[in-house]
């Protein structure tokens, strides 16, 4: 992606070739108190708030380098501009895998996949990125290079930045390079995909998947047009929850008898095991549904995973048309609306969908919002369950010139 | 004698918790000079037991309205000085604040005080199908609250992941003595994860009221195993074909020689005293798996050079090794009046080379050291043993110690696996961590922690000094 079409105003754009480079262009910047935008794999710049002020873009582009790979530690030590499917290739050479599963994998660096703390379906089997990064450098608002943690798999020496950088939208810190752990790749992995009638039938699998002895990696429950296009899912259901397996091939095989039977014993509806193919097709398309960058309104809610229907209910009253991608055993919704809400995002997000997610304790964010409209500090990030304050005074310990993504997220 | 400053806030103070809440002699006092890091002691000059959330923050208002230092403590079983009170001042004990506030299997989640031992919400969950993972050998004895702070890890973290994976949420005190929530059951939230960076800041960026825990499927069924080697070599480069295999065992401990004679002698189980390592290894999860696992990692060990692998024959058998193994260094006891463990992480393939390390270092310094690892991390905790009364071999300990840490750090790896730096470890700041990185670290705890009244010189070295001075070797009584 050229920076001319970004939706930034950057004035020009830096590529830096190494860190130490990237360090100085941070700290001349912090001289001349110019506003600085990191760019990994440009991703995802419709996430938050919109900047408005000018500045440079710093790209990482010639950040990606690999730096270490001793495979059997299950470590990989990269540069933060390299992208997620060049990850995925050079450890599935070793049998390995980063079960961080993002849209646009190809272009989205893994840097920008920290700072967003964007995750994808496999959340019940595999955690988030926060349980996969293990070493960390960036550079704050100075220009001042710091790192964390290590190189190795248990470490507790210091304060944890790799925790602290997670989800940072690049406001503390650009990340530059991150040491991760790795995880095998299974042997075996199937999708049953069960058509469902109604979200009644939805609520029941999910609260009889608390007690299951099988464990799936990935529970999805999908609706709406989108999914009707789906070719691996039967295209008569108006709901389809799909429950993915991983492990050995008598895990798997296992998993999928005993699902099958619970079904039958709680007089659901029969599930459909996927070919491989559209085993594959299915989880491509439940990776990539979030980016719907071509929707007018994309949002995404977390709460308790009880209150996913409920939240799903009350979406489609607001959008019949919309189309919804909950990663349900987590309690993550993703919806794509078909309309721009004609009440407005403060009505529909702030006076309704954010108080429903707030009843299971959640929140609601905008993924994407192509016509900028009404992108208020409340109704991109909803209520942030801590202390603005205390962000605060984080970000300018950080960044005292506030100039590392300004008007990205909210600190006050 | 009481000093004035502390005199001041001696009457708030009881008006807060209330007299029976609150130490002031000194025969009280001493209880709480040091944790499980007995080298560095110092009294604190008040301890509370608060019972509620609102009661900590207002001792925290006390404290800074006195200008007075202040730090919470759990249990008192971390190992590196997490909770020592340097420089006096009041200690906010949270053992009185020991309730399991919520169970809720549907979310997964558990809300608890942060006194609550660990080992009680295994037992509150007992049957439910659902467990909390972190379970640090000391679980019967430390706090939640405690875990929280130092991050804590233990046998099971090869599969599981350590506390801070399995913390969703904390309502805390800041340093301010105002009442924060930060995340909660749902987990992912916006913005810095913040949970995640006060996970492991051993209590110097706020005092934790309250935890929201995940909870964990219980695996259907477990197959532990013992690996009995003739060498440390052998052993270690079963782990290595191990989890080259890719296998992520629950479990994978390694316990020398020295260890078992130990042990053996505590608890009778049957170790055979003349096999230089074994590995207890356990793997879980769904049944239908589990005995090609067991057959996979069998012939793993025997490839490796295994005399000997035996199976635990049942759940009793299962739980009697795991006493062990959690107990080992109670043992220790049995081979040495004092002894100093270390902490350090490497590779995991590295593993070999640090264990000829640690023998060598052992010989050159005429120091008997005795091992137990969690090997499949890579962290190892070489244990010292020594005579006290020697001022020869303390100081002879010390430079082993120092020694080994170094080791670890050439290899890549960390000077603390899951004990903390603490008052211990400081002077190890300045090698691990660049000045920049250290003046981040700064950066981070002022934001929280403005005025270092909470607990102060801890973790990161002060200027122009490296902490305190260690003169002795810790007797550490627990891992």
């Amino acid at each position: 992606m050229t920076t001319e079409t970004l939706s930034l105003p950057l004035t020009e754009t830096a590529t830096p070739v190494d860190q130490d480079e990237l360090a100085q262009q941070v700290a001349d910047c912090f001289a001349g108190q110019v506003p600085i935008y990191p760019l990994g794999g440009c991703t995802s710049l419709d996430y938050g708030l919109t900047p408005q002020q000018e500045g440079i873009g710093l790209s990482l582009e010639k950040i990606n380098r690999l730096v270490d790979f001793p495979a059997r530690d299950l470590t990989l030590t990269v540069e933060a501009g390299m992208t997620m499917a060049t990850i995925a290739e050079l450890v599935a050479e070793e049998g390995l895998q980063l079960p961080i599963h993002v849209p646009d994998a190809g272009q989205a660096s893994i840097g920008g996949v920290i700072a967003t703390n964007w995750n994808g379906p496999a959340r019940p089997g595999y955690g988030t990125i926060r349980d996969y990064v293990i070493g960390i450098s960036a550079v704050d608002g100075k220009g001042l290079p710091y790192r964390g943690g290590g190189r190795v798999v248990k470490n507790v020496a210091g304060y944890d930045f790799c925790k602290l950088l997670t989800g940072s939208l690049g406001t503390l810190g650009v990340i530059t390079q991150v040491t991760l752990r790795l995880k095998p790749i299974p042997p075996q992995a199937t999708t049953l995909a069960v058509p469902l009638s109604d979200l009644e039938q939805a609520e029941n699998l999910l609260s009889g998947l608390v007690d299951s002895q099988a464990t799936p990696y990935a529970v999805e429950l999908l609706s709406g047009e989108h999914w009707q296009d789906c070719p691996a899912l039967d295209t008569d259901s108006p709901w389809h929850l799909t429950l993915s397996c991983c492990g050995s091939e008598e895990e798997v095989s296992w998993m999928v008898g005993q699902l099958e039977q619970e079904l039958q014993e709680q007089a659901l509806p029969a599930a459909q095991q996927l070919t491989d193919d559209e085993h594959q097709q299915l989880w491509d398309e439940l990776v990539e549904f979030p980016a719907g960058k071509e929707d007018p309104l994309v949002i995404q809610a977390t709460m308790v995973p009880s209150g996913t229907t409920t939240f799903i209910h009350e979406a489609r009253q607001l959008d019949p048309a919309c189309s919804i991608q909950a990663h349900a055993a987590s309690g993550i919704v993703v919806v794509r609306f078909a309309e721009f809400p004609e009440d407005g995002l403060s009505r529909t997000l702030v006076g309704t969908l954010q108080p429903v997610a707030a009843l299971a304790h959640g929140n609601v964010v905008i993924l994407s919002n192509p016509s900028g409209r009404e992108m208020t500090a409340r109704s991109t990030w909803g209520s942030i369950p801590a202390p603005l304050s205390l962000l605060s005074r984080i970000k300018n310990n950080f960044d005292p010139g506030n100039l590392l993504n300004p008007g990205r997220f909210v600190y006050s | 004698m009481v000093s004035p400053t502390i005199a001041q806030v001696l009457g708030p103070l009881r008006e807060i918790v209330g007299a029976k809440n609150l130490l002031t002699s000194a025969s009280e006092r001493i209880v709480y000079e040091c944790d499980g890091f007995v080298v560095e002691k110092n009294s604190p000059d008040v301890v509370v037991f608060p019972t509620s959330t609102d009661q900590v923050a207002r001792i925290v208002q006390a404290c800074n309205e006195a200008d007075i230092p202040f730090l919470p403590r759990g249990a008192g079983t971390s190992l590196a000085g997490g909770c020592l009170p340097v420089g006096g001042g009041v200690m906010i004990v949270l053992t009185r604040m020991k309730e399991i506030l919520e169970i809720n299997l549907r979310d997964h989640y558990a809300v608890v005080q942060p006194g609550v031992v660990n080992v009680w919400l295994t037992q509150a969950l007992s049957g439910s199908g659902y467990h909390y993972a972190p379970d640090p050998s000391s679980q019967s004895a430390c706090t939640i609250g405690g875990n929280v702070a130092t991050n804590s890890g233990g046998p099971h973290t090869l599969k599981y992941g350590v506390t801070v994976n399995h913390v969703l949420g904390v309502e805390a005190v800041l340093a301010d003595g105002s009442i924060a929530m930060i995340g909660g059951p749902a987990g992912e939230m916006p913005g810095p994860d913040l949970v995640g960076a006060l996970v492991g800041s051993e209590g110097t960026l706020a005092i934790v009221t309250r935890v929201w825990v995940r909870l964990t499927r219980d695996p259907q069924g477990y197959r532990t195993m013992l690996g009995i080697f003739e060498s440390v070599d052998d052993a270690t480069h079963a782990i290595s074909a191990i989890i080259g295999a890719g296998m992520i065992p629950a479990a994978l401990e390694m316990m020398d020689q020295g260890i078992l004679v130990a042990l053996e002698e505590a608890f009778q189980f049957g170790f055979p005293l003349d096999a230089q390592a074994i590995l207890l290894i356990e793997v879980d999860g769904l049944e239908a798996g589990l005995d090609t696992q067991r057959d996979d990692i069998i012939r793993f060990c025997e490839e490796s050079g295994a005399r000997e692998v035996r199976m635990a024959a049942d759940q009793q058998e299962r739980l009697k090794l795991w006493k062990c193994r959690k107990q080992a260094f109670g043992a220790i006891g049995r081979l040495s009046s004092s002894f100093c463990t270390q902490d350090g992480v490497v590779p995991r393939t590295q593993l070999p080379n640090i264990f000829k390390k640690i023998q060598e270092t052992s010989e050159k310094y005429d120091i008997r050291i005795v091992n137990v690892f969690h090997a499949g991390d890579g962290n190892l905790h070489p244990i010292l043993l020594f005579d006290e009364r020697d001022p020869d071999q303390v100081r002879r300990v010390m430079e082993a110690s120092g020694e080994i840490l170094e080791a670890c750090l050439e290899a890549g790896g960390s000077v603390t696996g899951e004990h903390g730096i603490g008052v211990e470890k400081i002077r190890y700041m300045n090698k691990m961590f660049r000045d920049s990185d250290l003046q981040a670290m700064r950066q981070l705890r002022d934001a929280f922690n403005p005025d270092n009244r909470l607990s102060p010189d801890k973790m990161l070295p002060t200027a122009g000094a490296c902490g305190m001075e260690q003169t002795h070797p810790g007797r550490q009584a627990a891992l």
